[in-house]
């Protein structure tokens, strides 16, 4: 089979009309989406509506039933294992944390998708293990297990992982969903940092505010559809935050890059018991 | 790090090659230590003891070293591949299969007694078979869960079965006892000869995990974003465990502990459960650890030969246990 071509001009990663079944039951059915280098895209969107399998799909972890996705012009149906591991990096929602494997021997793993079956590491391995160590921050542990490790801590160990692939997309399925606030804002600033240095980022996120802060731009997941995309402040409106999300929100953003989502948590409830005192 | 897990191979490789000496050395009948080494290297005067060495207690230690490493290699990869610190070659099946081809030839078919080995191995891998194919098919197929389930309930069939045989002719059971049991024979190289196939095959596909294992070990996604199959890696997995088991029950008899508690041991001691360290290190421990048995188990009771079996287990549980106190 000839070597699929990949097109340096085209962009990274873009996915159009993307149609996905797991076990018969249709999750996707028409999900676009398109992202450009030194871009950080946020998918977001309410829960079961696609967006962990719209990423899954798109990285070739999941089949997809129709659409297409090209990574750098090519079909992602023509790229198989290693070639599209040095592409794009995943970073799973819930990786599994083994027991007796260091920081570094993690990282190392990532870089694997570049040592062939039969050859060892050689000096630019090991020294592409340590630049994505200390592009993640995670060089100051690197000899610790990852069993000891707080969360905020093994999620950045993550992304070294996929830094170590050293592919121009890195997608990172929810990886401040059970942060703390600073562990979170740690990750928010790494990624968006990586994304300043010029990588493709994609990344699932709840946080909506987080997303409004990070995001050059924001595609909204509903229902198995991608139901908008822009930048956080055009596509994140009450309208559609009230249309999607079922909720009365506002997104605020201060002049210093702050955002907040004003919700009104009780809604009509609390009007109702607010005339009623 | 690094001279820790030096130290160990050291430590092993010492224990190897000293248990390897008190086995060639020690028996019925004593020989010096500096005859056994004239005779190794081709050397030594012609006589009984050069007789023994070559023909009884050589082949004999060669086999107890390639069955020791065989299960700790099978107990690695089914640890790695089923990222589960309780799997060993029972876990699929292997060593109940074995057991019941075993009993069946030894009790059922008394006359074709040549046939034991042949029958261990190919129940042993029947067993597997049926495991993996159980566990591929339907959802969720060639998942962790559906591979345990399976292995138990298939290795539970093949047990009935052997209680089964042994309840049919009660009066042959003592033969089986031994098998069972678990233990190594002085009948020089005609098993060998015929099963050595199946550890070279076993052995080769372990070689070849090795980086694969290490993907697994951060989760399937991981694994199959770098490139990696990770149900591909885990069947392969099963298979070179299922060889590596059935041909080490097929010369020694059920010794399943060994698989499961020699890679603990080396993680444990070496402070690493990377594929790199664990493969080949469970492979010098398993050897080191039977070859030491089984002498003892020659020379605690001369001219009595006791089970292997039940020996290792007396060496490796103080062992082990003592490892896993400081393991946390």
């Amino acid at each position: 089979m000839a070597r699929p071509v990949l097109d340096e001009s085209a962009p990274p990663l873009e996915v159009s009309g993307l149609e996905v079944e797991i076990s018969g039951t249709a999750i996707l059915h028409g999900a676009d989406l398109r992202i450009d280098r030194g871009e950080l895209v946020a998918v977001v969107g309410p829960n079961g509506a696609g967006k962990s399998t719209l990423a899954r799909s798109a990285a070739g972890l999941q089949k997809h039933a129709a659409g297409e996705v090209r990574w750098m012009g090519q079909d992602v149906r023509r790229l198989r294992g290693r070639a599209l591991a040095r592409i794009r990096a995943f970073v799973p929602q819930r990786p599994r944390v083994p027991a007796g494997v260091t920081v570094r021997d993690a990282v190392r793993i990532g870089r694997s998708a570049h040592i062939g079956p039969l050859q060892r590491a050689t000096h630019s391995d090991r020294d592409a293990v340590e630049r994505a160590m200390e592009r993640a921050g995670v060089t100051r542990f690197a000899e610790r297990m990852l069993t000891t490790l707080s969360g905020g801590e093994l999620q950045r160990v993550q992304i070294a992982v996929g830094l170590a692939q050293e592919a121009p997309v890195l997608m990172a399925d929810e990886p401040t969903s059970h942060l703390d606030l600073g562990a979170t804002v740690s990750v928010a600033r790494l990624l968006r940092r990586l994304a300043n240095d010029g990588l493709a980022v994609f990344l699932v996120v709840h946080d909506l505010a987080l997303a409004a802060a990070v995001a050059d731009k924001v595609v909204v997941m509903s229902r198995g559809r991608s139901v908008a995309a822009g930048p956080p402040a055009d596509v994140l409106v009450r309208e559609r935050l009230a249309d999607v999300w079922d909720v009365d929100a506002e997104l605020d953003t201060g002049s210093l890059g702050q955002t907040a989502l004003r919700v009104a948590w009780l809604g009509d409830e609390n009007d109702r018991r607010g005339t009623a005192g | 790090m690094v001279a820790r897990r030096a130290l160990v191979v050291a430590a092993l490789l010492v224990a190897l090659l000293a248990s390897i000496g008190a086995s060639l050395a020690l028996g019925a009948i004593d020989i010096p230590f500096s005859q056994v080494v004239d005779v190794m290297t081709g050397g030594g005067e012609e006589g009984p003891a050069k007789q023994i060495l070559l023909q009884l207690r050589l082949p004999r230690t060669v086999d107890a070293i390639l069955v020791g490493a065989a299960l700790g290699v099978a107990g690695a990869m089914l640890q790695g591949a089923l990222a589960n610190p309780l799997a060993s070659p029972d876990v699929i099946g292997v060593t109940a299969g074995a057991g019941f081809g075993a009993v069946l030839i030894l009790l059922a078919f008394p006359g074709s007694i040549a046939l034991l080995p042949v029958g261990a191995l190919a129940f042993g891998l029947l067993a597997a078979t049926i495991v993996f194919v159980v566990a591929w098919i339907g959802p969720d197929g060639g998942g962790v869960g559906r591979l345990i389930l399976a292995g138990i309930a298939i290795a539970a069939l093949f047990a009935a079965g052997t209680t089964g045989l042994m309840t049919a002719y009660p009066d042959r059971v003592q033969s089986a006892v031994f098998f069972l049991a678990g233990g190594l024979v002085s009948d020089g190289w005609e098993e060998m000869r015929a099963i050595w196939p199946y550890f070279a095959v076993g052995f080769a596909i372990a070689v070849c995990l090795i980086r694969p294992l290490d993907r697994l070990a951060l989760g399937d996604d991981v694994a199959a974003s770098l490139g990696t199959r990770p149900r591909l890696i885990r069947l392969t997995a099963g298979a070179s465990a299922a060889l590596l088991a059935a041909a080490s029950a097929a010369i020694a008899g059920l010794l399943g502990f060994l698989g499961l508690v020699v890679p603990h041991v080396v993680r444990m001691a070496g402070g690493t459960a990377s594929h790199g360290f664990v493969v080949p290190v469970s492979a010098l421990g398993g050897a080191a650890l039977l070859v030491a048995g089984d002498t003892l188990a020659r020379t605690a009771k001369p001219p009595l030969e006791l089970p292997v079996g039940p020996f290792m287990v007396v060496i490796g549980v103080p062992m082990f246990l003592w490892l896993l106190r400081k393991a946390v």
